[in-house]
């Protein structure tokens, strides 16, 4: 599959997944955007540890920055940008190895999968934090 | 008296439906002090927790009010929290009375229809699709579709026969290992690694691994750990019921 198959995918699967957890509709085409910039960041730089932190550093960023412009709580739009980057394939693969018996491959593709869902949790952390670090001189203003 | 237990219902029911529809704890306290300070109330002390809330307002002539609030169902619904989450602005601004919020609050937490055939389609295309950008080919796709379509078809009875949703994480990922595999019988050209990693992907906890890092991250550690080991136990059944199937599948195989 070329890559903008990959991207479109990511789209539809974004706002569908969207879909199925009530997300209000004004929301679910930003919070699909954002899902494919954090996707196509993370497919430029090799897939590793570091580009999950990135891709989710830069979603997290977006989502933040949404929220404040479009008066909505962060929550909505992270939910549904984080999904695509989310490791299935690390989780499926872990398990096949469990079965079949071979630990070694097990333990790596295990650790693996685990350290892209803390740069994940790392990122988004990250983010919120810098913005509610931002959010007192909002507050000054009357519009917290 | 009265306005108070108004007040109290309205902060309660606000909180309460914050807490049930997946919200973070720490969005359910602001939630209770926000109303609060719209309502002039002197002081008021909250403590939510994924699984309950409890708070006292203390009134001007210094007498106090609790409850206690126990959430045993908890979904995820981010239409409801907005929801919730607009009007306590709105109560905070002192755009609306207590009585009003109240109405609202009840008006929105009264069952709405359920859009059943667009929940199940909303499934089916994003595990299909989610299984084309992991690389998959169409023929994949459309095992994946099924895939998504029969998971969404069965976990909501499931949930409403009161099976633990653990166990029921099991269950899907077992049901979506086994079609991907008879899927893979049916059509030759299948590959069984990006349909069950696409498959599965809306049925990892997202929703509580974020809200679980922002809550730790906030200070509420007990809201935080609870919500960690939910996570955790969560993506672990789910990968169990992945394991399960696989090796009875390879039981059978050989």
């Amino acid at each position: 599959m070329s890559w903008w198959v990959q991207l479109i995918a990511c789209f539809v699967a974004a706002a569908s997944f969207s879909v199925l957890l009530h997300q209000p509709r004004s929301s679910i085409l930003v919070s699909s955007l954002i899902a494919v910039a954090g996707y196509s960041v993370f497919l430029l730089l090799n897939q590793n540890t570091t580009a999950y932190f990135l891709a989710s550093l830069l979603i997290g960023i977006l989502c933040e920055s949404c929220a404040r412009l479009l008066k909505r709580t962060a929550t909505l739009f992270i939910t549904g940008g984080i999904i695509p980057l989310v490791p299935g394939v690390g989780l499926y693969n872990t398990m096949r190895h469990v079965v079949e018996g071979s630990y070694h491959e097990a333990v790596t593709v295990g650790v693996n999968t685990i350290l892209g869902l803390c740069a994940i949790a790392l990122a988004i952390t990250t983010s919120s934090v810098i913005f509610s670090v931002l959010r007192p001189k909002q507050r000054k203003k009357g519009t917290a | 008296m009265d306005a108070i237990t108004t007040t109290l219902d309205a902060v309660c029911l606000a909180s309460e439906m914050i807490l049930e529809s997946g919200g973070e704890t720490y969005r359910a306290e602001e939630t209770v002090e926000r109303m609060c300070q719209g309502l002039h109330v002197p002081r008021v002390d909250v403590l939510a927790l994924p699984t309950g809330l409890m708070l006292t307002l203390t009134t001007e002539d210094g007498s106090n009010v609790s409850r206690l609030v126990r959430v045993r169902d908890r979904s995820t619904n981010l239409e409801r929290i907005d929801q919730c989450n607009s009007i306590s602005r709105k109560v905070a601004a002192g755009e609306m009375s207590a009585r009003e919020a109240l109405e609202r609050l009840r008006e929105i937490r009264r069952p709405q229809k359920e859009h059943r055939l667009l929940l199940i389609g909303a499934s089916a295309l994003s595990a299909g699709s989610f299984t084309v950008m992991l690389g998959g080919t169409w023929a994949d796709f459309i095992v994946s579709f099924f895939c998504g379509m029969v998971v969404q078809l069965v976990m909501p009875p499931l949930s409403r026969m009161r099976v633990p949703t653990l166990l029921s994480s099991l269950l899907a990922g077992a049901l979506t290992t086994l079609m991907a595999l008879v899927g893979t019988l049916a059509v030759q050209a299948v590959h069984v690694e990006p349909v069950i990693s696409g498959a599965i992907m809306p049925l990892l906890p997202g929703l509580a691994t974020t809200n679980a890092m922002r809550d730790t991250m906030r200070g509420d550690l007990v809201s935080g750990g609870a919500r960690i080991i939910e996570a955790i136990l969560g993506v672990m059944m789910l990968a169990a019921g992945i394991g399960l199937m696989l090796s009875m599948w390879g039981g059978i195989g050989a």
